[in-house]
């Protein structure tokens, strides 16, 4: 355990190194915010580019508060899974490629607290993140549409970071099976994006999915509840990710640290 | 002037992180090493290009090891 | 008393065998020096040892673990081109790997003061390790390896990359280094092996070709030797000499000829005579034992 500590505290002691620490959450609040501000500004927006002729009546319906959190949300899956993807992508490849891995496991470091600390470093940056980046999406819709109850953001929130885990996890494990950063980041959005389409295409038969959990976050937030399906997609993800996790830990274990 | 004074209190937070971010930005590409591409570049990509600069600075500037 | 068994040890790389079945023990508190060329499996060989590699075939056996037990407990291991997180100073990748060796914090933080003194590097110790020259490097390497007292420490060329005042100072460290554990070091340079092992490993092509300590080999390959040292190119005189009847063997080397012979008072008479009669231009003429670098070639089948 002190072990698996020490592998903890230096990952997230090069997060502070590298910047992660602060550049990530910035990143997350700056995504987080476009939505809520630039649905609100929008008939400023139109009207100062003045783009519209003479007497043309502009007509927006206004959004809900919901529908501009759900729209919010979306970003994370598109610019902010791609973030996630390009920072945790050389996290064990990179190490491997530049032999400092192989540094560190003549030591006698088990091989499933390297890569098990290494998941845990980048799951907690990840969650702080998504968290107050979300959080500031949540406060400026407030401010500028309507409260929704806090109880139903951290519902959203917490499906929401489940599914982003699932994605980060699949990330690791193509980490930890190549050298090639740039190979493993490739294959795991082509995975993700798979497995997104393929569960909003078939909806209706793969409802267990982790990848429906960002419509049950919608549910939420539409105030329709919590989707009966809901606990088994989640149980599904926490179960897809420990699988991914072990099934790291046992390619890096068989693949030869030297070429 | 009314309406200046009704915006800033929600911009400026948003202003002041984007700030911090462009600092880092540029703090980090002073000390480094070694980045992918010329360093006069990234300069003037983190100063120029906003909110994105210093991000892509960050995902595929930087070198390490 | 030996503390590690190899019996049998292969390993083939996409089908080709790079280490063709290797037996030897390592003796505690010995030095040992794996000599050979480039390519000779030197290197192939310390990655399995460190367990880096699995072997395709063979035992390796610590004798004084126990069943189950980590051998990286017992090793440190320092690679030919040792390579560090470059944004930590050198102190804290010590206390790391100390930390991770099962050191608490303050054993792992003294410890690593007291290694960065012995190697000479303590002026750096808050210095990013991307700051550190390649001799900077290769100490620190030394380091990383002895930090958790080791029984067996393994030295990957541990001085073919440095200049020669680091390479003098490496292996001052080492005569010093073999008073506490046993060493196994790799080089391709006879020279380090000599002065600094007890024990040598001969190996070439994926197999250990001879082994023993200096004595050993000498004594082993005695063999009675005359040098030659002309004036301009010694090729023409060669011819001579190798078909001499008292010759084994001849070895030329620009203007040096090595006669390996039966008896050396008749083969001594006999070319004296004969480099007087022809008049050859003779610079030295030396009756030599055989060093490391005759045995080398002999028992690689130059």
């Amino acid at each position: 355990m002190s072990q698996w500590m020490t592998l903890l505290q230096k990952e997230i002691l090069e997060m502070w190194r590298n910047f992660k620490w602060i550049w990530v959450p910035i990143t997350f609040i700056l995504l987080g915010v476009k939505e809520p501000l630039s649905s609100y500004y929008l008939p400023q927006i139109l009207d100062a580019v003045g783009g519209l002729p003479e007497g043309a009546v502009i007509k927006l319906p206004t959004p809900t508060a919901a529908e501009v959190l759900i729209t919010g949300l979306g970003q994370y899956t598109t610019l902010g899974v791609l973030i996630i993807v390009l920072t945790t992508m050389g996290i064990i490849s990179g190490e491997r490629k530049s032999g400092v891995a192989a540094m560190i496991l003549v030591k006698p470091v088990s091989f499933q607290s390297f890569v098990s600390a290494k998941w845990a470093g980048s799951v907690l940056l990840m969650w702080f993140s998504f968290f107050i980046g979300y959080l500031s999406t949540w406060y400026y819709t407030g401010l500028l549409f309507d409260w929704i109850p806090f109880i139903q953001f951290l519902q959203s929130f917490f499906f929401y970071a489940l599914w982003l885990t699932v994605i980060l996890t699949v990330t690791i494990f193509f980490s930890s099976s190549f050298v090639n950063s740039g190979m493993a980041g490739f294959l795991s959005l082509v995975v993700v994006i798979v497995l997104s389409l393929v569960s909003s295409t078939l909806s209706n038969w793969l409802e267990w999915s982790p990848a429906q959990l960002t419509n049950y976050a919608n549910e939420v937030l539409l105030d329709n509840g919590i989707p009966e399906d809901t606990l088994p997609a989640s149980l599904i993800a926490a179960v897809f990710i420990n699988v991914l996790l072990s099934l790291s830990v046992f390619i890096f274990r068989k693949k030869e640290l030297a070429q | 002037m009314d309406t200046l004074a009704n915006y800033l209190p929600i911009i400026a937070p948003i202003l002041i992180i984007q700030l911090i971010l462009l600092i880092v930005a540029i703090f980090d590409l002073v000390r480094i090493e070694k980045t992918n591409g010329p360093k006069w570049l990234w300069v003037i990509i983190i100063l120029f290009i906003n909110i994105i600069g210093p991000i892509l600075y960050f995902v595929i500037g930087r070198k390490s090891n | 008393m030996s503390l590690i068994k190899i019996s049998g040890l292969k390993k083939s790389f996409q089908g080709t065998e790079v280490i063709k079945g290797l037996d030897f023990t390592l003796e505690k508190e010995k030095c040992i020096a794996l000599l050979g060329p480039n390519g000779a499996g030197k290197t192939t060989i310390l990655r399995i040892l460190s367990g880096l590699m699995k072997p395709t075939e063979g035992d390796i056996t610590f004798t004084e673990a126990k069943k189950g037990e980590d051998i990286r407990d017992f090793i440190g291991y320092l690679p030919q081109f040792p390579v560090f997180y470059d944004w930590m100073s050198g102190l804290e990748f010590l206390s790391y790997v100390g930390k991770l060796a099962g050191l608490t914090g303050k054993e792992a933080k003294e410890r690593s003061l007291e290694l960065l003194e012995l190697v000479g590097i303590i002026d750096a110790k808050n210095r990013k390790t991307a700051k550190y020259s390649g001799g900077m490097k290769q100490r620190l390497g030394i380091a990383q390896a002895l930090i958790h007292r080791p029984k067996l420490i393994m030295l990957d060329e541990p001085v073919s990359a440095l200049d020669p005042i680091g390479r003098r100072e490496v292996l001052d460290l080492l005569e010093e280094l073999r008073k506490e554990t046993t060493i196994l070091f790799s080089t391709h340079i006879l020279s380090d092996a000599e002065e600094v092992c007890d024990e040598i490993l001969f190996l070439h092509n994926g197999k250990i070709v001879e082994s023993g300590t200096m004595t050993d080999l000498r004594e082993r390959h005695q063999q009675a030797k005359i040098d030659l040292f002309f004036r301009g190119k010694a090729e023409k005189y060669a011819n001579f000499l190798s078909n001499h009847e008292l010759t084994q063997s001849v070895r030329i080397e620009g203007n040096k000829v090595s006669v390996f012979v039966k008896d050396v008072s008749l083969a001594r008479r006999a070319f004296l005579q004969a480099i007087a009669e022809q008049n050859w231009p003779l610079e030295k003429f030396e009756v030599s034992s055989m060093t490391l670098e005759d045995v080398f070639m002999k028992v690689v089948g130059k």
